[in-house]
């Protein structure tokens, strides 16, 4: 039940990563980010892909997004082939990557007008997610104005405005400090609860982790691979001190103490080599 | 809340006035104990000053006449830097083959002195306008360019790949993303020009301007040994610089950069 090879066989998969293998660089300096990724994320559901810091799992989500493309492998979104970034999934960025010079109503309204939908039917349905993300009232506030969790509330509701098949999140509460990053984690769940949209989330929290998935993908350091998958069966909202959450998030941490431990030897080996160097 | 700003206004006002005060104090100090030989003292200057306001054969008081022809090639040089430098500098920021071929050649030249290109200019046009106004674009151009460019590069790559997710065309990323994230670069390299316009002016005028013109002026002064004119035309030529700056470039950048909060005010 817990090894994610026949999940891609068992159904039409909502997003089916077939043998991802990323590579960058050329000769020399060429670096193996992501050796095999494969496995499935199904309709509806909200899968976590955690793993050691520096593994390639905000690599991957950049494939699935198609700001990059897989050295060899491929991608499928409902059975079609990913080529290039496109609004059929929608990117929430750890950093929010709002325009400036766009109001809040502007930012979240900016992938509708781009889409073709006229102004006014844009700013309408625009308003409606600002409402859903809990922004009401900042419609026309500049993104300098707020705050990181509102900033990255705008960010939710720019994403899923346009009403992608997917929502891709890439350490989307990083940047925010512990009580503002427990908040958004409900709001994000409560709003994943009204639209059901799939949602495929990256962070390297097993905390964090295990409070939002259906289904936890294990990475090892780099160059990653999938090593394991747990799924987190338990009904939401999920309590921190619950003995079955505290069960899985030891099962997730299990497979990922050994890799963070060899992505630290390999960091620290590295930064001796360079230690090293010149003489200081 | 009012009455506290008016406050804080008026103190600005004398924290900027108040260095100047001294200086002019200090200056007739020193003019009128005959300290440096060249230099008139400011109720001289102001005289000099209130006497060029006399009308002009036309009517017109001689220094606006002098202001006015000084203005006109600063208005044709900049607005002409401005139209030909900002799309090259988009052109660059957006195309690396452009980028490719014009950077070694923007790098070389911005950094030749403006009027180092005037001997050539007078060859090519002689005296007049056409040569000052092909000075002072020299003089804004490679700003423009050069910081619009950069400006584009500069861009958050967050900012594009998220507009690409939304389905941007290249045209919508380019109107709608790279034009206004490139505002702050453009008002830097426009700020700059200003200053380097009327620096180029000034100079050109010196060297190829035939009758009028605050440079022409000033440099025409020293064959009589007129010091006073000098200063009277470089006291015009401060404010009108400072105007230029103040009423052109600042409203834009309180509309635009200012507003959004990616510059501090």
């Amino acid at each position: 039940m817990g090894s994610g090879e026949n999940i891609a066989a068992s159904g039409p998969a909502k997003l089916e990563a077939r043998h991802v293998r990323k590579e960058f660089g050329t000769g020399e300096d060429k670096v193996l980010a992501i050796e095999d990724i494969d496995f499935a994320v199904e309709e509806n559901e909200f899968c976590v892909i955690v793993g050691p810091s520096g593994c390639g799992k905000s690599t991957f989500l950049y494939l699935v997004a198609g700001f990059e493309k897989p050295t060899a492998g491929e991608i499928l979104l409902n059975g079609r082939h990913i080529e290039g970034p496109g609004p059929d999934r929608g990117f929430v960025f750890q950093e929010f990557a709002l325009y400036p010079w766009k109001t809040v109503l502007g930012n979240v309204s900016f992938g509708l007008e781009i889409q073709g939908m006229e102004k006014k039917e844009a700013r309408r349905r625009a308003e409606e997610y600002v409402k859903i993300i809990g922004l009401s009232g900042f419609e026309n506030a500049y993104p300098h104005t707020l705050s990181g969790g509102m900033k990255q509330r705008v960010g939710i509701a720019r994403a899923l405005a346009y009403d992608p098949e997917i929502l891709l999140m890439d350490e989307p509460f990083g940047s925010l400090d512990a009580q503002t990053k427990k908040l958004m984690q409900t709001e994000l769940l409560r709003v994943w609860a009204k639209t059901r949209k799939t949602v495929l989330y990256v962070t390297h929290s097993v905390v964090e982790a295990t409070y939002l998935a259906d289904r936890v993908i294990v990475l090892t350091a780099r160059p990653s691979r999938v090593k394991g998958i747990v799924e987190v069966d338990l009904p939401r909202p999920r309590s921190y001190t619950d003995d079955e959450y505290l069960g899985a998030r030891e099962k997730i941490l299990g497979l990922l103490d050994e890799e963070v431990a060899r992505a630290f030897e390999r960091e620290t080996s590295q930064a001796q080599r360079t230690d090293e160097g010149p003489a200081t | 809340m009012r009455r506290k700003e008016a406050v804080l206004r008026v103190r600005d006002a004398v924290m900027f006035a108040l260095p100047l005060a001294s200086l002019i104090v200090a200056w007739q100090v020193v003019a009128s104990l005959g300290l440096i030989r060249v230099l008139p003292s400011p109720t001289y200057v102001l005289e000099t000053l209130l006497n060029l306001c006399r009308p002009a054969k036309g009517g017109t008081p001689i220094i606006l006449a002098h202001f006015g022809a000084s203005l006109f090639r600063v208005g044709m040089g900049f607005s002409l830097a401005m139209a030909i430098g900002v799309p090259v500098g988009l052109l660059m920021g957006i195309n690396r083959y452009v980028n490719y071929l014009l950077h070694p050649v923007l790098s070389l030249l911005m950094p030749v002195p403006t009027l180092a290109w005037v001997p050539m200019l007078l060859i090519l046009w002689g005296l007049g306008d056409r040569t000052i106004v092909a000075a002072i674009f020299l003089g804004g151009f490679f700003s423009i360019a050069y910081n619009t460019a950069s400006g584009v590069r500069g861009i958050d790559k967050d900012l594009i790949r998220a507009a690409y997710t939304m389905g941007a065309s290249k045209w919508t990323l380019f109107s709608r993303v790279l034009l206004p994230g490139s505002m702050v670069s453009v008002i830097t390299g426009l700020r700059l020009a200003v200053g380097y316009s009327w620096r180029a002016l000034v100079g050109a005028e010196m060297l190829a301007a035939a009758g009028w013109g605050l440079g022409f002026l000033v440099f025409a002064a020293r064959m009589v040994s007129a010091t006073n004119v000098m200063f009277a035309g470089l006291i015009v030529i401060m404010f009108a610089g400072y105007l230029m700056e103040r009423y052109l470039v600042g409203p834009l950048e309180k509309r635009t950069v200012q507003r959004w909060g990616v510059v501090r005010t």
